[in-house]
């Protein structure tokens, strides 16, 4: 497995105030990769770290061999890595078709928009039905498989996902990990989910981080780490 | 008295003067849309632009509104400039930072035109747009009824531009979500500095159109920031369209209140609408939640 994005002995935070401690972790070629841990233990950091959006003291991260520590948030996205944001970050006042359209921004995207869209609709064909619509007036599953959308749009290698799953009701958060696997297993694309969903997240994952205080504490195969005790009394009781 | 024809008369003029006003506010509303500062010094580059469309147009004997094709692309680069030395360095800053930058900005024009004109209003001799057609009792002047359609074409355009283009569409998307808009690709330093230029060249389109008919002098950007904060404020959320309803009712209200009132009360006029307005619609008449 070799791996396609790393992250190596990362400190990094916001101003001041530093979250991650040292952080290493590696995200294999076309797998799934799952990061759990309880709240604020510096997931959403990690993931943003990766996309440049915070202050990075030490360490190194290496997409396809090359360091792109230091590039700019726009040119990550043009190498081909896209965050789908906590909350999902919808632009409310566009419309879904403005959302997909904006969602192709970059120069290599914009000349595929329309097979891009197809393949968007092929994966969450609900969204064909509602182009028109303002993004802000879509329910919550609607909303995430948008943002999801709206990110595979800038054709990505690698998906990050922040919390895909916040806030939808049991039966859509079903739907939401079968579109995951779809993208993953049809598209070829490399996912980085992290997730409250612990369980179900695991079962996804061929590999799993578990983060506390802004460290990885374990890490190994989704399968091993499922079936490993402390962890299952940790997250896994509910 | 006053008469059904005048009243008729005057929501015209204000209709008029309002897309106007919509004009002069867009910049200011782009610009405060998509950077999140404030432009102080949004009138008095207005000012600066009038002056030179007063001394282009009399060097060259050209109408005013032929400088805008002068004065829309040297004022982009003026914009460009400005936002380079002054803005960009401000932005993330406090608000109390970025007031004084801009503040200091319309100062400095301010003082600089005192220097060189003197306080005395200037205005161009001609314009091509200088007669009047009556229709019954109501007059429409050309030169209004001129700027009237060039603002409402140009506002047209520009949310052709908004909604159509993928850089456009980068300026509303920043606009709602500037984090997530970086996802996207977006490289928001250029779309910054490119939104200033925009708005800046906007402003130079609104200064020829003023001095078809107006006056410059070194004050005149007071009231024109005043007009487009309140305008921005009342409909800045909703874009262009926002921009262009609280444009005309700012118009109308300027106009009817002269009418019904006294012409040195219309800014009154205004003001009252102003905060009837935001007293019903705290967060403007576009405004979100």
């Amino acid at each position: 497995m070799s791996s396609e994005l790393s992250l190596a002995n990362v400190t990094a935070g916001y101003g001041e105030f530093v979250i991650l401690h040292s952080v290493s972790l590696e995200v294999p070629q076309k797998k799934i990769t799952a990061l759990v841990g309880p709240n604020g233990a510096g997931k959403t950091t990690t993931l943003k770290t990766i996309m440049g959006m915070t202050r990075l003291r030490e360490g190194n991260i290496l997409f396809e061999g090359e360091d792109i520590t230091k590039l700019p948030t726009y040119r990550r996205v043009e190498l081909g890595i896209s965050l789908i944001p906590e909350g999902r970050g919808l632009f409310p006042s566009l419309t879904v078709r403005e959302n997909l359209v904006i969602g192709a921004y970059t120069k290599k995207a914009r000349e595929k928009i329309h097979e891009s869209m197809e393949i968007a609709f092929s994966i969450f064909p609900k969204l064909k039905q509602r182009l028109e619509q303002k993004a802000g007036t879509l329910s919550g599953g609607e909303a995430q498989m948008l943002a999801i959308a709206r990110g595979l749009m800038s054709r990505p290698k690698v998906l990050l996902l922040d919390e895909p799953s916040q806030g939808l009701a049991p039966v859509v958060v079903m739907e939401l990990f079968q579109a995951i696997k779809k993208l993953n297993d049809e598209l070829g694309i490399t996912v980085l989910l992290v997730e409250q969903h612990v369980k179900e997240s695991l079962e996804l994952a061929e590999m799993a981080y578990v983060m506390e205080q802004g460290s990885i504490v374990m890490k190994g195969r989704g399968s091993e780490l499922l079936a490993d005790p402390s962890l299952k009394k940790a997250y896994l009781v509910y | 008295m006053i008469s059904p024809s005048l009243v008729l008369q005057n929501t015209i003029d204000g209709v008029f003067l309002g897309l106007f006003y919509s004009l002069v506010a867009m910049g200011l509303a782009l610009i405060f849309g998509v950077m999140d500062i404030i432009n102080f010094a949004h009138g008095d580059l207005l000012m600066l632009a009038a002056y030179f469309v007063w001394l282009t147009s009399a060097d060259l004997s050209v109408d005013p509104t032929v400088t805008a094709l002068l004065l829309v692309p040297l004022f982009f680069l003026i914009g460009l400039s400005i936002h380079y030395s002054m803005i960009q360095p401000v932005l993330g800053k406090e608000p109390l930072i970025q007031i004084a930058v801009t503040v200091g900005l319309g100062l400095i024009l301010q003082n600089i035109a005192l220097a060189i004109f003197k306080a005395e209003p200037k205005a161009v001799a001609y314009s091509l747009f200088s007669f009047s057609y009556s229709i019954g009792p109501i007059t429409l002047y050309a030169s209004k009824l001129f700027i009237a359609v060039v603002s409402i074409v140009t506002l047209y355009v520009l949310n052709l531009f908004l909604n159509r283009t993928f850089l456009g569409l980068a300026m509303k998307s920043t606009a709602d979500n500037r984090e997530v808009a970086q996802l996207m690709g977006i490289n928001a330093k250029r779309l910054y500095a490119l939104t200033f230029g925009l708005g800046t060249a906007l402003i130079a389109l609104s200064a020829s159109l003023w001095m078809t008919f107006g006056q410059v002098q070194p004050y005149l950007g007071t009231s024109f920031s005043l007009i487009s904060w309140v305008i921005v404020a009342m409909g800045g959320l909703g874009g262009v369209t926002g921009v262009l309803y609280s444009g005309i009712i700012v118009g109308l209200a300027e106009s009817l209140g002269s009418l019904f009132l006294t012409p040195s009360a219309r800014m009154a006029v205004v003001y009252i609408v102003f905060f009837l307005v935001l007293w019903f619609r705290p967060r403007g008449l576009f405004g979100r939640r």
